[in-house]
């Protein structure tokens, strides 16, 4: 085969970008432990080979299952989870050492949904085991016996031993529904359009999927305390609406629906407008339920340009900075420089996602890059919005960083999804050479 | 929908900018605002957690030092190191104190950054070593003699004032103490509470014990201002060698009908040796009025007067001639009142040494100094002091009478009883006894003496020292500058003609 093939040239970019990442991820590795204890970490060459390892593992998954795929999406989410496995590891060695366990699964479940889902057009046929399961996970949490709560929300489910958070699953699953759902109706829907007054509306039956995520969101709000993921699912569904219909009328329903239930989840809900007035002014209630948002400010100014370096700040006196809050201690320790390189890792991934979207010619595909696209950076946007006092605080896990399970192994089957549409689509251009991507 | 797909993506985008925005204002814009609020202790916790450089004396004794915290006495303190004192209050005014809660003072706050590390050199050299922990705390390097420092400690024998030995040559601080002075290891205790209370106590005490009376506060002069008064009235002319003041008991000055009368009500005159030696107020009083309101303060100001100290510690006083030349012009009789250091003349102890120490050095008043320089953890150089003229109040030929002059106080004047150096080695010295209260009322007056050695022909003065003694009490009242303060000169010189090298 000659080189110098598109997918060749992308899988080369891919592998570089890659192998930077791990170099990256592995030196701050090192500095983070001289920070801290002034020595090389003991096992360093056990770390090295095994972050090396999983990064190729990932790359070269892609190279065999997807080998057209868009060069910018696996390298940044690798950046990402490096960086921020560094960082809970600095927090607490047992936090890291739990965190490399989840890395492996996550990545494992990267290369397995490669594996298994070879053509994405497949999952319309499960589009409602996709909702029912989606549904399903998203109640989970709500049944006694397994359901618990942690910091306010009841977001989490324990069997067994293992203690995960559903809803991170359910994301994916109702994204995948609403994405084939639209595909299919989206037609309908158009056309059964009637004037009600000053608006245009379609058919109460078709507007039905309005209302379940919309009502979802409330059950969301309502029963599980989630402000952050009940934002999620409804921004997730108007904007796939919106998309699918082309109609701007419902990204306004759906704006005015989601005020209403703000409103009055704000009237209703005591925690809501605490949330709502710490984000307003954390300062008189420093020593209580402004004091997270104002330490993680504080650790913000204190890492200022260039940050403390890894290791020499105090980014634990943030209370959950593993965690929902790991952007601050990424401020901290390593200032806007750092945290201004982890935002552009995330521009660079929703742009690799939409620029998927775009290219790609069937609606399904385009939905559901858009949606998962939609998913990722708006919860990014939440959690990191609510440390800077850009939005109300609400917690949500910051994708690939935070410490967490659920979180990092649903990211990836997500990205998993992503880089194969980007694939379909690069083998639908010609741009993988036909000998090679047979299959 | 390609097109919406990219009004998505033009959206996300926004809010990302929105997020990028911000970050720079809470880590750019507002960063000094939030790091300067008193609920933010990173900083110093931060430091807190890490080893703080030392502060030694010229002969390398450490003065400050930080120590790990002792687990066993302090089973909750919340941080690894403490700072601690080895001399307690001894150098207490010099280093100052370095606290958790409750700030910092002196060389503890002048010189931070390098204590801590900070400078930009530290942090230069901790780079270049990037694979091991270094320890980038550097040192603070004083100019004070331990040996010298601890004789003014117990030649003041507890009694409220202070004593300061210079180098006339360099500027350079040998030792300097004031009484009272505190415990800073009490200060710099984790135990908040306790440090609370000690420090209320401090705050207290009508001593002022936080405050260095030798550098940070000011004194009437007394007879010792007559230094001043002299070379005003040799560099004006006013004076010379041979001038001679008729013996008298009192004399009223312009616009007033109050006579000025010398100390002890004695009849005092003769020619400006005698009057100098035997310190006659009349004289200085006369010579003030002669050279005139303009001159005069003109010639005051050349010594430093108004101005505040060029101390390398941070909150130097200043000396005051307390008045301007249009206010003396309304009243000649201030002005003779001032000119033999009464009225509201007030002098920092360390300026008065400084005066006799431009006397001691031909005529040039070097700026003091007390850290010498300050070192990195490797020992490399981060800022030495130059020593430098601050002031130059009189041509060489007056410093040159002026010692003349203070060499008679020591031979046949107000400093005979007390000014007799071990080996011969001849001191030049002025007294003074400052009068706080008019006449009529209960006496209180202030103890002070300046003097240098060695002040024989054709030697180099090495040491300066001005020690006052305050008025608090009838025993320094009752008491002259010579007979109180005196002997602690005497120890003091004595002690540096041994240990200040040539």
């Amino acid at each position: 085969m000659i080189d110098g093939t598109i997918a060749d040239g992308r899988r080369r970019a891919e592998l570089g970008m890659v192998l930077l990442a791990g170099v990256i991820t592995s030196g701050a590795y090192v500095l983070a432990s001289l920070g801290r204890n002034a020595s090389i970490p003991a096992g360093i060459a056990v770390f090295l080979m095994f972050v090396l390892g999983l990064l190729v593992l990932a790359h070269v998954a892609v190279r065999m299952l997807a080998r057209g795929a868009d060069p910018m999406i696996l390298p940044m989410a690798a950046f990402l989870h490096g960086l921020g496995w560094v960082m809970v590891a600095r927090l607490s060695a047992r936090w890291g050492g739990l965190q490399a366990t989840w890395s492996l699964i996550g990545v494992g479940a990267f290369v397995a949904t490669l594996f298994v889902v070879r053509r994405v057009g497949d999952l319309r046929r499960h589009k409602y085991t996709a909702l029912a399961l989606g549904i399903g996970l998203l109640l989970l949490p709500m049944v006694p016996g397994i359901g618990f709560s942690s910091g306010g929300a009841r977001i989490w489910v324990s069997i067994g031993p293992v203690n995960f958070q559903p809803g991170e699953f359910a994301k994916i699953l109702l994204a995948v529904f609403f994405a084939a759902y639209l595909d299919e109706r989206r037609h309908l829907i158009v056309e059964s359009e009637r004037r009600i007054g000053p608006v245009t509306l379609p058919e109460p039956r078709h507007l039905a999927p309005v209302l379940v995520a919309w009502g979802m969101s409330v059950v969301i709000m309502v029963g599980q305390r989630d402000l952050g993921s009940s934002l999620m699912f409804f921004t997730l569904f108007v904007v796939l609406l919106w998309l699918a219909t082309e109609k701007t009328g419902y990204l306004v329903v759906g704006l005015g629906l989601f005020a209403a239930g703000a409103v009055a989840a704000y009237n209703v809900f005591g925690h809501v407008q605490t949330r709502v007035s710490i984000w307003l002014d954390p300062w008189p209630v420093y020593e209580t339920k402004g004091y997270q948002n104002i330490q993680a400010l504080f650790g913000l100014a204190n890492g200022g340009m260039t940050g403390t370096g890894l290791g020499l700040g105090s980014p634990q006196m943030v209370p959950a900075a593993h965690n929902d809050f790991i952007f601050a201690s990424i401020g901290e320790e390593l200032g806007l420089m750092g945290a201004a390189a982890v935002l552009a890792a995330f521009v660079l991934l929703v742009g690799a996602g939409m620029r998927t979207a775009l290219r790609t010619t069937k609606d399904f595909e385009k939905l559901l890059a858009a949606g998962l696209t939609t998913i990722l950076g708006v919860q990014a946007f939440i959690i990191v919005g609510g440390v800077l006092r850009v939005v109300p605080l609400t917690g949500v896990t910051l994708p690939f960083m935070s410490y967490g399970g659920s979180s990092l192994v649903a990211n990836y089957v997500l990205l998993a999804l992503l880089v194969r549409i980007s694939d379909s689509t690069a083998r639908e251009l010609r741009e993988v050479p036909v000998r090679e991507g047979r299959r | 929908m390609n097109q919406r797909i990219r009004h998505l993506t033009a959206v996300l985008l926004l809010l990302f900018g929105a997020l990028f925005v911000s970050l720079t204002n809470w880590q750019v814009r507002q960063q000094n605002v939030l790091r300067a609020d008193g609920r933010n202790n990173r900083t110093t916790l931060r430091d807190f957690d890490s080893p703080r450089g030392r502060i030694l004396t010229a002969d390398n004794k450490v003065i400050a030092d930080t120590v790990p915290v002792d687990r066993a006495a302090h089973p909750n303190d919340k941080f690894d190191w403490q700072r601690t004192y080895p001399f307690g209050e001894l150098y207490a005014h010099l280093t100052g104190h370095y606290t958790f809660g409750f700030g910092s003072s002196h060389a503890e706050k002048e010189f931070d950054d390098v204590l801590a590390g900070r400078t930009a050199q530290q942090q230069l050299e901790a780079t270049g070593s990037l694979f091991e922990k270094v320890d980038t705390s550097g040192t603070v390097h004083l100019t004070v003699n331990s040996e010298l420092q601890e004789a003014a400690k117990a030649a003041l024998k507890g009694r409220e004032g202070s004593a300061v030995v210079l180098d006339p040559r360099t500027g350079a601080v040998l030792a300097m103490y004031s009484n009272p002075s505190y415990d800073p290891n009490r200060v710099a205790s984790h135990d908040g509470g306790a440090v609370l209370g000690y420090l209320n106590e401090l705050n207290a005490d009508e001593g002022k014990p936080l405050l260095a009376n030798a550098w940070q506060e000011r004194y009437m002069p007394g007879s010792t201002f007559k230094i001043v008064t002299t070379t005003v009235g040799l560099e004006t002319g006013a004076m010379n060698d041979l001038s001679v003041f008729e013996n008298s008991r009192s004399w009223t000055p312009p616009d007033t009908k109050k006579p000025i009368r010398n100390y002890g009500k004695k009849v005092c005159g003769g020619d400006l040796a005698e009057v100098f030696r035997r310190s006659c107020n009349i004289p200085f009083a006369q010579t003030a009025v002669t050279v005139g309101p303009s001159l005069f303060v003109n010639g005051v100001n050349k010594f430093g007067f108004d101005e505040q100290l060029p101390f390398d510690l941070p909150g130097a006083a200043w000396s005051t001639f307390g008045g301007t030349a249009a206010e003396f012009d309304d009243s000649l009789a201030l002005l003779a009142i001032h000119g033999f250091g009464q009225g509201e003349v007030q002098v920092v102890p360390l300026h008065l040494a400084m005066i006799a120490g431009a006397v001691a050095n031909g005529g040039a008043m070097r700026a003091p100094f007390v850290v010498t320089d300050t070192r990195s953890a490797r020992g490399t150089v981060i800022s030495a002091t130059q020593p430098r003229t601050w002031k130059t109040p009189m041509a060489p030929a007056t410093a040159a009478t002026l010692r003349r002059l203070m060499i008679g106080v020591v031979e046949n004047g107000t400093a005979t009883c007390c000014l007799r150096l071990a080996n011969g080695v001849q001191a030049a010295a002025k007294t003074g006894t400052a009068q706080l209260n008019p006449e009529g009322q209960r006496q209180r007056s202030h103890a002070w003496i300046t003097a240098f050695a060695p002040a024989g022909e054709g030697q180099v003065p090495r040491a300066v020292v001005a020690v006052m003694l305050k008025g608090v009490n009838d025993e320094i009242s009752t008491g002259t500058g010579g007979r109180l303060a005196g002997p602690v000169a005497k120890t003091l010189l004595d002690t540096a003609m041994r240990v200040v090298p040539d």
